[in-house]
């Protein structure tokens, strides 16, 4: 091999080695287990079943899942309708205040997730601060968590940014001059969002609507705090499977299931950027 | 007429959606950031009702905080203690990653660049439980190490994205030109590429740190008792007696990390590491 090969093989190792061993054999590991049968003693025994898979049909797992797709949508559809006014804005402005505005948009995202669920059980719990306000108007108080509602403003509170991020580069590479040309020609707001900034940033709303979805599918500590035992999605069947039920290989097969479906999701999401990062070298 | 009264109605327009426009941003903005100011004005709360806005001013609960063994270790001896670890050697491993995709690849580079973004494309929660099963099938038991090994995969592809960035905007001929004037080539690369990749080697740095630092769903499957991380121990406290212990420690988080990001954002653009 040549000087140049083995440089590469040197620099490129000590990452592809984590890679290996703490990535692809764990999860090569659960696919095999996946198919392994459960037993109550042993945790699993090495026979090849396709059982975990068919027990997902049962109308309580298709139920789990249901409520995570409805989850995921719901959420991505708030993301999509407070990202976009957002993202125009962040987009257009051209002042010193853009700086500050991204630093407010990031630190949030930055923030581990359990202190901004925390902040809104404070806000929504049984004792918040809308049933005091509730209270104090004379009206009682009312459950606030534990619905749908609930974990999808949880989620969209999350999320936002990942959906704000790629939209404002998407309307970035539309220019301002075709804006404008709109305008002077009579085009109302509406009619200039939807038949000019709508499609022109819709790599980007694809993107951003990709990424959030696919993050809000797997979600655990959200529907987990927020949620409770009335709304459970795939991520909080994982968990209980894992460290409380102990049946691994069912485990195993949901994460499989989670697996496959969000790489699929992201898959797409990729192929959307690198089309969003083309069009915008070219622009 | 008509198209003269358009020509007196138009400027006016835009400058309306304008300040609706901004109206909204300001409401969406409130509703990302009311969990943060929230958490932050709980923390100074001298009760622990829980109310906003907080009916007096005290740092009850930051001395309830600091005198707290559990988040003591938590927050310094785990949570801490990883984020660093995770943030030199994520910097190194995938800063020469970086190195070896953008500078000694042509083919196959496509490929390995996707091999080290998968991390990101795998469910933080499958991670993690893929991680624990693995520990227990190998009888490794769950420990600090087995975090810092979970948080790498989550900090590599950040720190291989930001540097391949900065790495991709040097021109090569500064290298040449000082391996003309007679620099070995080791010498050209840490004499001239290093110093201008410093700032992107930082923020990949302090991005590490922060997913480290604030990473919940990897820990919570990895992180046994003797390796419970700060998020991991506020979770617990959420689920088994909230009180405004947890706001003052989620405070010092907001601040540290908010004052990294300050950092980042001097040094860096953001946004390209996102």
């Amino acid at each position: 091999m040549s000087r140049h090969g083995r440089l590469a093989v040197a620099l490129l190792a000590p990452g592809l080695a984590v890679l290996v061993v703490f990535l692809i054999v764990p999860l090569a590991m659960i696919v095999v287990i996946s198919f392994f049968t459960y037993s109550p003693t042993r945790i699993w025994v090495p026979v090849p079943t396709a059982e975990n898979y068919g027990k997902f049909f049962h109308p309580y797992y298709l139920g789990v899942t249901w409520t995570t797709v409805k989850v995921g949508l719901l959420t991505t559809l708030a993301c999509a309708v407070l990202g976009y006014p957002l993202a125009y804005m962040l987009a257009r402005m051209r002042s010193r205040w853009l700086g500050l505005c991204l630093f407010l948009l990031v630190t949030p995202l930055m923030v581990s997730s359990v202190i901004r669920i925390f902040g809104w059980l404070v806000i929504l719990g049984k004792k918040g601060i809308v049933n005091s306000a509730l209270e104090a108007a004379g009206l009682g108080a009312m459950d606030l968590l534990h619905n749908v509602t609930a974990v999808v403003i949880g989620l969209t509170e999350l999320l936002l940014p990942f959906m704000v991020l790629p939209l404002m580069a998407s309307i970035e590479n539309i220019p301002r001059a075709v804006e404008e040309a709109a305008r002077n020609l009579g085009a109302t707001p509406l009619q200039l969002f939807r038949r000019v900034l709508l499609p022109l940033s819709l790599p980007g709303l694809v993107s951003g609507s990709l990424l959030v979805y696919s993050v809000a599918i797997s979600a655990l500590v959200t529907p987990a705090l927020m949620g409770g035992r009335k709304v459970r999605m795939l991520g909080n069947l994982v968990y209980d499977e894992v460290l409380t039920s102990l049946n691994w290989p069912f485990a195993a097969s949901i994460a499989v299931i989670l697996l496959v479906f969000t790489v699929a999701v992201m898959v797409a999401y990729l192929r959307t950027l690198r089309a969003l990062s083309r069009r915008g070298g070219r622009a | 007429m008509a198209v003269g009264g358009e020509a007196v109605r138009r400027p006016s327009r835009p400058f309306n959606a304008w300040w609706i426009l901004i109206t909204v941003v300001v409401v969406i903005y409130l509703f990302l950031l009311a969990p943060l100011l929230i958490v932050v004005a709980v923390s100074f709360d001298p009760t622990d009702a829980f109310r906003f806005p907080p009916p007096g001013f005290s740092l009850r609960w930051y001395v309830a905080f600091f005198t707290s063994e559990t988040f003591m270790k938590a927050f310094f001896r785990v949570s801490l203690l990883v984020a660093l670890t995770v943030a030199v050697l994520a910097t190194v491993i995938g800063g020469m990653a970086a190195v070896g995709l953008v500078r000694f690849l042509t083919r196959g580079r496509a490929l390995l660049e996707t091999l080290f973004l998968t991390p990101i494309v795998v469910p933080e929660i499958l991670l993690g439980a893929a991680l624990f099963l693995y520990y227990t099938r190998l009888k490794v038991s769950t420990s600090v190490a087995g975090l810092i090994a979970g948080h790498l995969l989550l900090a590599i592809p950040y720190v291989v994205r930001t540097v391949s960035a900065g790495l991709i905007g040097i021109d090569r001929s500064l290298e040449e030109a000082a391996m003309s004037l007679g620099a070995s080539r080791a010498q050209a690369f840490w004499k001239v590429t290093m110093p201008l990749i410093r700032s992107s080697l930082l923020s990949a740095a302090i991005f590490a740190f922060i997913v480290s630092f604030s990473d919940i769903n990897v820990a919570l499957f990895v992180a046994g008792p003797e390796s419970m991380t700060l998020p991991v121990h506020i979770f617990s406290q959420i689920v088994w007696q909230p009180d405004p212990t947890i706001a003052a420690a989620s405070t010092l988080q907001i601040l540290l990390i908010a004052a990294l990001l300050a950092i980042a954002q001097r040094v860096f653009r953001l946004r390209v590491a996102l």
